[in-house]
């Protein structure tokens, strides 16, 4: 759990841990079932304005509480644990369902779908919880969607601040764009390590 | 520009049989939706048009969402008219057809065609608007052919459920003599919100007056490429030698306004060679375009003609220099010598500000859809230059008692 060491905890120490939002491509962030189309961007950003509700939020459609959000990031990350910070009066959701590395997820893909891992949330209004991820699933990140389909009773969610923890690798992952198949090999296309001339592997 | 997939639901149901649309409703239908096709792959070459039709034997999908216009054309040939429409499921196959689309970063968007009665109730079709909206998939309505009572209402109630941030339109079609594409041309269906299809809806707006191919240059770019790449490199090439003469033109006219009379009418000369390269297409718009403001030009004329300005053709003399640079500084320089000039009723002002051309030509150019190279608007300028030059000449006597 974070904040929670012996020694009073200075912000900034925690902060840099939560500093995955900077990887975050915010452009092509986007959420469905949104009020405000691109109020989705104003939920990531620094630890220390977690609590800082004087700005946008994202909040569902009324009398809907389901709410999907998709996050790519600028490169692979590797992802520990999200911390979520709702709304007040019922209107924080009550689960988190990710998909990892899927894009154009929609409702009925994603009430469909399984999971790669699912959390009962609770109401996070201090922005004090966080959330465990399976670390080995969560290796080599690059978009993730968060699909919160209830909250704790309110006409809509509210969502004030999403943040992940982790560390990002410098590495993009590559989606193969083409792909060639051969019916009959093309012997120049693979020449065998004799011919290029590096013989013995090295160890060093 | 947006990058759209749409998919198109036709009524094909027996409704559609009816001649109160020339030639019968589900023609007037076709062209609309050939019209709309074309606009869509015009205005983004990624985008994707899908079309199925919604009554028959039951919803059926002819083309999936595709960028190639002939096979949404063809499958446009031999559609038969018959049965009922089914709008609820017309709108989730549609669905369910752009959920599966190929590229995931387009747009979804439903165009429907309700030309006859419908079934649903305002609930259940309110229930789809917000199931659309909350996959934020945006709808354009047609409403033409039968005037149910209760189905205009039935499909503002669904516009509403679906509407997020006005990206959904309602158009209403009465049966009348213009055809049913003409109505859709100007609507925000074609226009994409405001921008984008605004080109090829202009184009085809004038051609549509015209009565030709509703193509650039009149020449389909389909079918002759090099012509219509020809037309419009002589076009780019005349509209900016158009502009670095009026440039030269509006500083020289006002140093030498004896000058300017010449060049305007040489200009107009060069402009006459050109202007058949360029096509009716063309000229149509720009006259289109310019007949307001030809009413407008024609007024500030007639309020010079009545006030002459006496001190007004010294102080550009005097200033010439720095109206060439800055026609908004010339404009304060003059108001300034007017105060303090006897002669200051607030329409001698107007009236030789707009005779300053140099002041008139910044303006004009500031003015959305006035093209200062427009051949009228230099004649008109032309003329009122001629009009401030006889001035001159009338007041040169008493320019000398006024001098500052």
């Amino acid at each position: 759990m974070a904040c929670t060491h012996d020694h009073s905890c200075e912000d900034h120490d925690c902060s840099s841990n939560w500093s995955l939002y900077k990887h975050i491509d915010l452009a092509k962030v986007t959420a469905l079932n949104e009020a405000n189309p691109g109020s989705v961007k104003s939920v990531f950003k620094a630890w220390e304005d977690r609590l800082n509700s004087s700005g946008e939020h994202l909040e569902s459609n009324e009398g809907d509480p389901e709410l999907l959000v998709y996050i790519p990031f600028t490169s692979d990350v590797k992802i520990k644990s999200i911390s979520v910070v709702g709304g007040a009066d019922g209107t924080s959701p009550s689960k988190m369902r990710v998909f990892i590395n899927r894009e154009g997820i929609d409702f009925s893909d994603a009430q469909g779908m399984q999971p790669v891992q699912e959390w009962d949330l609770v109401e996070n209004l201090q922005g004090v919880l966080e959330y465990q991820t399976r670390y080995s699933k969560f290796q080599s990140v690059a978009s993730i969607t968060l699909h919160f389909p209830e909250s704790f009773g309110g006409d809509t969610t509210q969502i004030h601040y999403i943040g992940f923890k982790g560390e990002a690798t410098q590495l993009k992952r590559d989606v193969v764009a083409t792909i060639v198949y051969e019916i009959t090999p093309n012997p120049s296309d693979h020449k065998t390590r004799a011919e290029t001339g590096g013989g013995l592997s090295q160890v060093e | 520009m947006v990058l759209e997939a749409t998919m198109i639901c036709i009524d094909n149901s027996e409704w559609m049989r009816n001649g109160d649309y020339s030639p019968s409703r589900f023609q007037a239908q076709a062209d609309a939706v050939n019209l709309i096709c074309g606009a869509k792959t015009q205005s983004n070459p990624e985008n994707t048009v899908g079309v199925l039709t919604m009554a028959g034997k039951g919803v059926r999908v002819l083309v999936t969402p595709t960028s190639d216009l002939g096979k949404i054309l063809a499958c446009m040939h031999g559609l038969e008219i018959g049965g009922e429409m089914d709008l609820a499921a017309g709108i989730q196959v549609a669905q369910l057809a752009l959920k599966h689309r190929q590229n995931k970063k387009q747009q979804q968007r439903i165009i429907v065609f309700a030309g006859s009665p419908i079934k649903p109730d305002k609930k259940s079709l309110e229930m789809i608007g917000r199931k659309l909206k909350k996959n934020s998939v945006a709808l354009d309505i047609v409403n033409f052919g039968e005037d149910d009572e209760g189905k205009t209402e039935k499909l503002e109630a669904l516009l509403a459920a679906v509407n997020n941030n006005d990206s959904s339109h309602i158009v209403h079609v009465p049966a009348g003599p213009n055809a049913l594409s003409d109505v859709l041309i100007s609507t925000p269906i074609f226009t994409g919100d405001g921008e984008g299809g605004s080109g090829f809806a202009a184009a085809a707006a004038a051609a549509a007056a015209g009565g030709v191919s509703g193509f650039e240059f009149g020449v389909d770019p389909n079918l002759d490429p090099e012509l219509a790449l020809a037309l419009r490199v002589s076009m780019e090439e005349e509209r900016a030698r158009q502009e670095a003469a009026a440039k030269k033109a509006a500083e020289e006219a006002s140093k030498q306004e004896k000058g300017g009379e010449q060049q305007s009418s040489s200009q107009d000369a060069t402009m006459t060679e050109h202007a058949s390269g360029a096509t009716s297409e063309a000229d149509n718009k720009r006259n289109d375009l310019s007949d307001d403001d030809n009413a407008l030009l024609q007024q500030a004329l007639a309020m010079s003609m009545d006030e002459p300005a006496s001190t007004h053709d010294v102080q550009d003399s005097e200033m010439s220099d720095a109206a060439a640079d800055d026609p908004e500084l010339a404009l304060a320089l003059q108001l300034s010598v007017q105060d303090s000039a006897k002669d200051s009723s607030s329409q001698a002002d107007v009236s030789k500000l707009l005779a300053d051309q140099s002041f008139v030509s910044s303006i004009l150019a500031s003015l959305p859809g006035v093209d200062p190279n427009d051949p009228s608007v230099k004649e008109v300028l032309a003329s009122m230059q001629s009009q401030s030059e006889t001035q001159q000449k009338q007041d040169e006597d008493k320019a000398p008692n006024e001098e500052k």
